[in-house]
């Protein structure tokens, strides 16, 4: 080969290798993204239906002092329904650490809480009756952040934490095509699985020596290959690889010993007496965050929704939320690797009526529910629509979130969480607009961000 | 004389005289499949829990406990996980029938034949048992704990 030859066909090689990564198909070695804003989030859904009228405007005096500024007193008449609280573990309010949007939006849809997390975590608006009992069929902020990150992200590096059973646990990955249980994020009810009835059955594992695991690795291997069906091409869930799965073991393993000690329970100093659902589900997330660090995780909360049948148990829960989100926080904080590289978001997922329904608690006050009407035309008396009147606090390093930033107008909507996630993560640009996203340059929380 | 010979001799030549066979060699259609090719359906969480349940305690799970199996199994997302762990809760059951180790180690084929009937409804295939011998041979530490522990997690395990 002639050294001019060789010199050409060197310095195209070279720009190929340069530019390959750019024009291969969807599945990209490398994503063509922005750079990454931190490499944690985590998204907090304070759902059940949290109002207004309580949160941010504070009717009933400061419910929720962990996270906004003000020092009105509780209403008389309801204070004596609140249970005492730890004083906060924070040096500041959460507000202070970052942007709030006071009038932040779940613009459409039924204002159910199913709807509102599918809402949430797949950034569309579902104006259908959903099946819960199948996974939503846009695909969810997991899937986007495991299959567009480059390198692809495991599942340990993505969870969502829900506080109950029922239709949630099918909100870790979606049916649309290209996505689903392969990218779907690592999912734990951890009030439902370490219960005494979830020892009961799983507390007590038979536990084989290292020759004792290879060989039985060795037969299963064996079994496996005899048979033409693979279990995971069914209807598996999530997919961990094997090291992987060994680490999820002794994560339960550890979360069923924890859950034995009444003082690991009683950690924040609150009393087991106080403690309540939501409360331990954030307990546990700290356990994930102590042990994974993930990149993503979502956590909700849901205990405030006994507003149906009783306001003051619903303030005393709004109260025990905010003290749980302080908490979470802190331990973000404190946690080697995600300190001051995480951004923390807090939404509710709807509101609550204005109007309140026929239950009086023995306080005296009247129950609220959350039905908001669902014509995309409606043009009546506008407090019929205060079910869809939520804010919206993101919480982070001051490089990256405005800090002590109030936000009063009428901004930012409930299908904007997803591309903020995805743009803070550095992968919104390989998203944006697809699947009926809102692209992130015409969101409204793009003001939180420095 | 000569002539009655000569027709004699030409007679018995033209009997003699047969078409030259055309022999085929072909092969007889035999059945060829997988031990377990016929299974095709995958057992759903309920019926997984209380077959695996049946086959190692030998009789009928309690409602209780398979609500219990029930509420655990949907708690988690990876099902392989918990499922590795309600079979390893299982094993570590004291009332868990679980043969010998002496009827692995002695009658091996039988304790595999057995094995594969109880958790697969089939036999195992002469390679099948030719490999399981041999593993469990060249191991000191494979028992009947880890030969259950492999089929009852294993893919086939899950259909049928």
């Amino acid at each position: 080969m002639k050294r001019r030859d060789f010199i050409k066909k060197s310095a195209l090689a070279t720009a190929g290798a340069f530019a390959a990564p750019y024009l291969l198909p969807s599945g990209r070695l490398f994503a063509a993204t922005g750079m990454r804003k931190v490499n944690h989030v985590v998204f907090c859904l304070y759902a059940g239906g949290v109002r207004n009228l309580e949160s941010v405007h504070m009717n009933d005096g400061n419910l929720m002092t962990n996270i906004f500024n003000g020092g009105a007193s509780i209403s008389p008449d309801i204070a004596g329904g609140m249970e005492a609280l730890p004083v906060s573990p924070l040096s500041s309010r959460l507000q202070n650490f970052g942007t709030l949007f006071k009038e932040f939006r779940y613009s459409s849809g039924p204002t159910g809480h199913y709807n509102g997390h599918t809402v949430a975590l797949t950034g569309n608006y579902v104006d259908v009756d959903l099946n819960i009992r199948e996974h939503p069929s846009k695909p969810t902020i997991f899937e986007y952040y495991r299959k567009h990150n480059s390198p692809q992200q495991s599942a340990m590096n993505s969870w969502w934490i829900a506080n109950t059973l029922g239709p949630y646990p099918a909100l870790n990955y979606s049916n649309a095509s290209g996505y689903g249980a392969l990218y779907g994020a690592n999912f734990i009810a951890p009030t439902s699985l370490i219960s005494p009835q979830g020892f009961d059955v799983l507390g007590n594992p038979r536990n084989f020596s290292s020759n004792e695991e290879a060989i039985s690795k060795n037969m299963r291997q064996f079994v496996n290959g005899m048979f033409n069906h693979s279990y995971a091409d069914g209807s598996a869930g999530v997919i961990n690889t094997e090291a992987d799965s060994a680490l999820l073991q002794q994560f339960i393993s550890t979360l069923f010993s924890n859950a034995q000690n009444a003082s690991w329970l009683n950690s924040w100093g609150a009393g087991l007496s106080v403690m309540n659902n939501d409360m331990y589900n954030i307990l546990f997330a700290e356990e994930v965050i102590r042990t994974f660090k993930p990149e993503l995780l979502v956590v909700n909360m849901q205990d405030v929704d006994i507003c149906h049948f009783n306001y003051t148990g619903y303030a005393n829960n709004l109260r025990k939320a905010d003290f749980a989100v302080a908490q979470l926080w802190k331990t973000i904080q404190s946690t080697p690797g995600m300190a001051d590289d995480t951004v923390l978001i807090i939404a509710p997922e709807h509101g609550r009526n204005f109007q309140s329904n026929t239950s009086v608690d023995a306080f005296g006050r009247s129950a609220l529910d959350h039905t908001a009407p669902n014509d995309p035309n409606f043009n009546g008396d506008p407090s019929l629509q205060m079910a869809r009147e939520i804010f919206c606090l993101i919480v982070g390093p001051p490089s990256v979130v405005h800090q002590g930033q109030v936000i009063n107008s009428v901004m930012g909507e409930s299908t904007e969480i997803v591309p903020a996630i995805a743009d803070l993560l550095g992968f919104e640009s390989v998203i944006s607009g697809r699947f009926g996203l809102k692209p992130w340059s015409t969101c409204d929380l793009q003001a939180a961000f420095v | 004389m000569k002539k009655v010979l000569l027709i004699l001799t030409l007679t018995c030549l033209f009997f003699s005289c047969n078409t030259e066979k055309e022999v085929e060699y072909e092969v007889d259609p035999v059945s060829v499949t997988q031990g377990g090719g016929n299974k095709n359906n995958q057992k759903s969480t309920t019926e997984f829990i209380s077959i695996a349940y049946a086959d190692l305690f030998g009789t009928e799970i309690s409602q209780a406990r398979l609500v219990n199996l029930s509420i655990a199994y949907s708690s988690f997302g990876d099902l392989r996980v918990i499922e590795d762990r309600i079979i390893r809760n299982f094993l570590n059951d004291s009332t868990a029938i679980i043969p010998s180790t002496p009827s692995v180690n002695g009658d091996t084929i039988l304790f595999i034949n057995n094995s594969y009937k109880k958790f697969f409804n089939r036999e195992a295939t002469e390679f099948e048992k030719y490999q399981w011998l041999s593993m469990i041979r060249s191991s000191t530490v494979a028992g009947p704990l880890t030969v259950y522990y492999s089929l009852m997690t294993s893919d086939e395990y899950r259909f049928y």
